[in-house]
């Protein structure tokens, strides 16, 4: 068997420069007092010991986007398309709650017969570089959702926490040639230290069954009680490494011409599900809940075949009334079913 | 179970049982030791769940807000700080005097969860700076008090159960650098206070959860769930964040009752409290000392016309 290649942690601004040279990449960085994925620079605070409290999903599906600019004179008007395209960047100590994040978002941008080109054209210029994860924070609890912290198979190289240095083995042909530069620059060395095991999580759920569970609870009192707390705000979809609604607006500079956005929304706001003539089929907090949770655990599930909570604890960290996830499976589970 | 802990519940099953009132916000224990959300209840049994700790620091009052049409007569508790916030939702209309049943508590002052190290192992933690500053720990309005609280319109030493409890602790123990912040940022030169906004503003997600548990921000509909009028947008662009801070901030101007909820929700750390005593300092300025939230019959400055008002801009 090949023995794991490794670069001592000390060595990590060297493999980030030489990484740089080729490619935009995205680390988790310290930016004005709160952790998230930034383009590494000289200088740039990085984090490597705990997961991110802003979701990496904003490399590949950034919160504000513009779509097209647009002019209209009277009768005469005219479209200006918007290169969505970026240049090649990696993704760089991706948690795996994350990298099974960006899973979820290839399945709604990528497949069912329509390529979102603003996701997709992101998505192919990245090299996805996971790192195993051995100190879950204080509300991970991804291995409850099927989600193994020390590695995820779906990224391009997998990183290994080995204490002062770090393990990295390729995983694809873009990997392969990631980790043959690094080689060719002489940062990496054998190792014979493997990663230990994850520590215990502090927040347990079971998760098995859910989905089915949920298919008979539309109309259950629970989402009266769940929700009667809820501020209905955006937190916990916005740091959500799964969530991938969006709403098209547009800035007009004049009467006349502007640009069309696409930007994050949420089902947890009250205009999310307003139509056209001022009917709301989702009135109340209840029905918003409802929706968030349904969604992630049921109707995602049905459609794609996994869930879309990987476990990452953000909206429960952040969570101003602590309604968790955790807790929504877990009374849903204990139930009593309506159906 | 702590005395407040024990009077609450009490009182909860006697007014759920009697059918007082039909609904009840107050706290219960959460998932972990640090702690202590908001909790909802119908029904007398459900009392059990009440609990109340030094983590204990949602201001329940903006809930009321999803009552404010319906026959139902709630009752909520109240530390100091939420007070001011029945006071701010009466003066504003938005709820009718006696639909709504306050139960004053005694506040220990709020412990900061930021500090949690091991979230296994409970521990002494250090207060929120908000608690520090708190010159109102006693409730400014109720219509019953357990834990021997007492009611205070004024500025005042906490009282009640919990009182030696919270001056150990520190409670308005920093008073004095109520405006601390302000000052350092009026220190700034332009470019520098440009800068420094210009980062914080840069970090806003929009998520709104600073508007939401504001029981100051009680529009019907506010003016950030439509772009119809064109004025704003959904996108998260510094130049549209900060276009969204300073309209709250000047929404809230003389009625932000300094509760600090906006800026503890902000998953951004965004120094919001920093922008709204700002507004505040100006309006002691210009106006006269005043606090916002801590009297239902005074008028409000920007709410009172006044032939010797400052007139700096005619």
């Amino acid at each position: 068997m090949q023995r794991l290649k490794a670069f001592p942690k000390a060595k990590l601004t060297a493999v980030l420069e030489m990484m740089i040279q080729k490619a935009t990449v995205w680390v988790p960085s310290m930016i004005a007092g709160v952790s998230r994925f930034a383009p590494y620079r000289p200088g740039t605070d990085i984090q490597m010991g705990t997961n991110t409290a802003i979701s990496p999903k904003e490399a590949l599906f950034p919160s504000t986007e513009k779509i097209y600019k647009f002019s209209a004179y009277g009768i005469d008007g005219d479209f200006e398309p918007v290169d969505p395209s970026v240049g090649p960047q990696i993704l760089f100590g991706l948690r795996s709650c994350d990298m099974q994040g960006i899973l979820c978002l290839d399945d709604v941008f990528l497949t069912r017969g329509y390529v979102d080109d603003f996701y997709g054209s992101k998505r192919e210029a990245t090299t996805l570089i996971t790192l195993g994860c051995v100190t879950p924070g204080a509300d991970c609890f991804c291995a409850s959702m099927g989600v193994n912290p020390a590695e995820h198979d779906a990224s391009d190289a997998q990183m290994y926490d080995l204490g002062d240095a770090y393990g990295i083995i390729a995983r694809s042909v873009k990997g392969e040639a990631l980790v043959k530069d690094l080689m060719a620059a002489g940062l990496l060395s054998d190792t014979d230290k493997s990663q230990g095991p994850t520590a215990d999580f502090v927040l347990k759920v079971d998760s098995e069954g859910i989905t089915e569970k949920l298919q008979q609870m539309f109309d259950h009192p629970l989402w009266d009680e769940l929700s009667r707390k809820c501020l209905n705000c955006g937190t916990c979809a916005y740091l959500c490494p799964t969530c991938h609604c969006f709403d098209i607006a547009e800035k007009k500079r004049n009467q006349h011409c502007g640009v069309k956005i696409k930007c994050w929304d949420t089902c947890m706001f009250s205009e999310y599900a307003l139509m056209a003539g001022g009917h709301n089929p989702r009135p109340s907090k209840k029905e918003r809940v409802r929706q968030r949770f349904m969604h992630k655990l049921r109707y995602f599930p049905e459609r794609y075949g996994k869930l879309q909570c990987t476990g990452c604890g953000r909206c429960i960290a952040k969570c101003p009334v602590n309604l968790e996830i955790t807790d929504v499976i877990k009374l849903a589970g204990e139930a009593k079913s309506d159906g | 179970m702590n005395q407040i802990t024990k009077e609450m519940r009490d009182l909860a099953r006697e007014l759920l049982a009697s059918g007082e009132v039909k609904g009840l916000i107050g706290w219960t224990k959460g998932s972990r030791w640090y702690l202590t959300p908001p909790l909802f209840i119908t029904r007398p049994e459900e009392a059990e769940q009440l609990y109340f700790d030094q983590f204990a620091v949602n201001n329940l009052t903006g809930l009321l807000l999803d009552y404010r049409y319906g026959d139902d007569k709630i009752a909520l508790f109240v530390k100091g700080c939420d007070s001011r916030g029945i006071v701010r939702l009466l003066q504003d209309h938005q709820i009718k005097r006696e639909k709504v049943l306050v139960i004053g508590v005694p506040c220990m002052g709020m412990s900061d969860k930021k500090a949690v190290t091991d979230p296994r192992q409970p521990v002494e933690l250090p207060l929120l700076d908000k608690c520090l500053e708190c010159r109102y720990p006693n409730p400014v309005i109720a219509d019953r008090l357990i834990g021997g609280a007492l009611v205070s319109g004024e500025p005042s030493e906490p009282k009640g159960l919990t009182a030696s409890e919270a001056a150990k602790r520190g409670v308005g123990s920093k008073q004095a650098d109520r405006f601390a912040q302000v000052k350092a940022i009026e220190a700034m030169s332009a470019d520098e206070k440009y800068a420094f906004w210009q980062a914080q503003h840069e970090k806003c997600l929009r998520c709104y959860a600073c508007r939401n548990i504001c029981p100051a921000c009680n529009c019907r509909e506010c003016i950030f769930e439509s772009d119809k009028k064109g004025w704003v947008n959904k996108s998260a662009t510094p130049t549209d964040n900060a276009f969204f801070a300073v309209t709250r901030a000047m929404h809230v101007a003389g009625r932000c009752v300094e509760c600090g909820e906006c800026e503890r929700v902000c998953p951004m750390d965004i120094p919001i409290m920093a922008l709204n005593r700002k507004v505040i300092q100006d309006i002691n300025e210009l106006f006269g000392e005043s606090d916002a939230g801590t009297d239902l019959d005074g008028k409000m400055p920007l709410g009172l016309f006044k032939n010797d008002d400052p007139e700096e801009f005619m």
